[in-house]
């Protein structure tokens, strides 16, 4: 009977294991050894023309003697916050029209699909979109000017990082609205009947009973933010006419001129700051319970 | 006290309220019952200021709260989900309204957590004030739900469906415990209830709600022993009731002739599964049915008997152990089912009673 349920027990985990392996071999052949790879690479010794697995620091003192670069990270960091919070800004009031406002399933559904109704197009038409939007001739300008709001056109509007930032709000924002209408849609009606029968204003329902409920969302949704902004390079490029630099871009450019050792390095930079910035944002709720 | 007056509304043209009139006392328990459909939940949100009325008000102490918004109401209403909040502990569930309410907030936290303590100990959860509502069981989420209302000391509170949730042995002590909480409080408490039997047991008075209408309003052995209407004969559950037509100074019902007193016209006819009596031969002048055995149900102290009619209907005969022995019958045995005249309660065209000169056992 014991030696039954030993060998049962042994068949039980035999089989736990196999399903395991395939995502454990797939992580492993294209996730860790990948970055461990990458991690390997950057310190490899770079010459003009050539790359040999010699090791060295070179790379990683280049990398922070030099200001354009150390900028470019400081950049990436300053953009990331900002994007992040203007989504958010504009991304809660909208999820909390769509999740709680309005009761109807269906239309719930219609205005989500409706929010990604501009991924129907492809990423690059909708970034260069906005050139002849923001343009020195653009849309906003001849409007702003023929309201006779501004005299000359706003220059600042393209090629800035202020075009780059209006990009990807525009782009990433439904990433914050998705997670949090869906979080702010599950809560239970009788909640907030509950809540207004005990007396609580509708501010005081909102910071007591939506907000922490639909925090969840929120995390979730700078998450995704987040990862998507930080590894950002085509908007910055072709938003910024070149001027803007992040960290994605100097990985394309350095990969673009073979110079592995140091894209190595700012990509292994940028997964540090990714990894950082996911893991402060778990903090912030611990999603295992929440969801 | 609260009274209601002509209280009307209605679903996309369906009246789920229609022209109800209803007065609450003060200190009382108050069961309401309905079958499902009958409006008895719309009733509790319109009081509650869940749902705004078509037409008619609700005075509540004199004061007109009709179109008052719920969270200034006063009034207490537990959800029939309990609704407690997941993200925090029991004792900020309690606490929330008495913390976050607009009027007359308690801002002081040893205030709060006095309040909140004492709440706790009345329902029977010292010390699990600490606890996430994720930890505790369906019983104990009741009782957090009731004492988040209770706590904030409303003029009357509403319960929807208290017990619907519990099982059979928790739900006894709790209808005991409903009526202690409510008796050291002294607050009114209204509580519907689709059960005929927790509507009798609770209630000081009951409403028997039907088609958005209070059809009777009366002390339970009443509502139990005088029905207003045949629909509420069939609602408490214990009245055999026959549909038929009145030919001849008789009741007749399929192929069953029963004796009626002069002068009454009846649609339907019950009696109660009590009074109904087996044997060969009827008394003289005792309405009576033949009826085949079918099938007995033991209840631990009675026994229910079930006979079929000629016409296919089913007659329950209730017997008390304490009063008689357990009868055993051969399936399809043929039976003569008799009654005291008295016992029979007639209702009119209309569904309402009829009182003849006997006038049933009043």
């Amino acid at each position: 009977m014991a030696a039954a349920s030993v060998t049962q027990g042994a068949a039980a985990r035999r089989r736990q294991l196999l399903l395991l392996a395939p995502g454990v071999i797939w992580m492993l052949l294209f996730l860790v050894l990948p970055l461990a790879m990458m991690v390997y690479v950057s310190f490899w010794t770079q010459t003009t023309f050539a790359i040999k697995p010699d090791l060295t620091t070179k790379s990683w003192e280049a990398f922070f003697s030099s200001t354009t670069y150390v900028e470019a990270l400081l950049r990436t960091l300053r953009i990331w916050l900002t994007v992040l919070v203007i989504t958010l800004l504009i991304g809660y009031p909208t999820a909390l029209f769509i999740g709680q406002f309005v009761r109807d399933k269906t239309v719930q559904t219609v205005l989500l699909v409706t929010c990604v109704i501009p991924f129907w197009t492809s990423f690059l038409i909708r970034v260069l979109a906005w050139r002849p939007m923001l343009g020195k001739e653009g849309a906003i300008n001849i409007v702003l000017m023929k309201l006779g709001i501004i005299d000359a056109p706003i220059e600042a509007l393209l090629f800035s990082e202020l075009s780059v930032i209006i990009g990807m709000v525009q782009i990433y924002v439904v990433f914050m609205v998705g997670p949090i209408a869906f979080m702010l849609a599950r809560i239970d009606p009788s909640l907030i009947e509950a809540a207004r029968d005990l007396g609580a204003s509708a501010w005081t329902i909102f910071r007591r009973i939506l907000l922490p409920l639909s925090l969840p969302g929120v995390v979730v949704g700078a998450i995704f933010v987040s990862v998507m902004v930080l590894g950002e390079f085509a908007t910055a490029s072709a938003l910024s006419g070149r001027k803007v630099n992040l960290l994605g871009n100097i990985i394309v450019t350095q990969v673009g001129s073979l110079k592995w050792a140091f894209a190595a390095v700012a990509g292994v930079i940028l997964t540090i700051v990714t990894a950082l910035v996911v893991t402060l944002l778990l903090r912030v709720v611990n999603l295992r319970r929440e969801l | 006290m609260m009274e209601i007056g002509g209280l009307s509304k209605s679903y996309d043209g369906r009246p789920a309220i229609a022209d109800l009139d209803l007065m609450v006392a003060d200190d009382e328990y108050l069961t309401l019952l309905g079958p499902s459909g009958s409006g008895k939940s719309t009733l509790l949100r319109l009081i509650a200021g869940l749902e705004r009325p078509d037409r008619g008000r609700i005075l509540l102490n004199g004061e007109d709260i009709t179109h008052k918004p719920a969270h200034l109401r006063g009034l207490g209403f537990v959800q029939q989900n309990y609704a407690l909040f997941p993200h925090m502990t029991v004792a900020q569930n309690v606490g929330f309204g008495l913390a976050n309410r607009l009027v007359d907030p308690v801002t002081d936290p040893a205030e709060l957590g006095r309040r909140v303590d004492a709440m706790l100990d009345l329902v029977g959860l010292s010390g699990l004030g600490g606890r996430m509502v994720s930890q505790i069981s369906g019983g104990q989420k009741q009782r957090v739900s009731l004492a988040r209302t209770l706590v904030t000391e409303p003029r009357i509170c509403l319960l929807d469906e208290p017990l619907g949730a519990l099982d059979a042995n928790l739900r006894e002590r709790m209808t005991v415990e409903l009526r202690r909480i409510r008796e050291t409080l002294g607050v009114t408490f209204l509580h519907v209830t689709g059960n005929e039997a927790e509507a009798l047991a609770m209630g000081d008075r009951m409403i028997v709600l039907d088609g958005g209408r209070a059809v009777q309003v009366a002390p339970p052995d009443e509502v139990f022993g005088r029905p207003a209407t045949a629909r509420v004969a069939r609602f408490v559950n214990a009245y055999n009731l026959l549909e038929g037509e009145t030919r001849d100074g008789a009741f007749v019902s399929g192929a069953d002739r029963l004796p009626l007193p002069a002068g009454v016209h009846a649609r339907a006819y019950a009696v109660r599964h009590d009074a109904v009596e087996i044997g060969d031969q009827a008394p003289e002048g005792w309405p009576a049915i033949e009826g085949r055995f079918v099938t007995a149900e033991f209840l631990g102290s009675r026994v229910l008997y079930f006979f079929q009619r000629r016409d296919g209907g089913i007659i329950e005969v209730e017997r008390h152990l304490s009063q008689s022995d357990p009868l055993r019958f051969a399936q399809g045995e043929a039976r003569v089912l008799h009654w005291d005249p008295a016992a029979a309660h007639l209702f009119g065209e209309d569904g309402r009673r009829v009182d003849a000169a006997q006038g049933g056992r009043a």
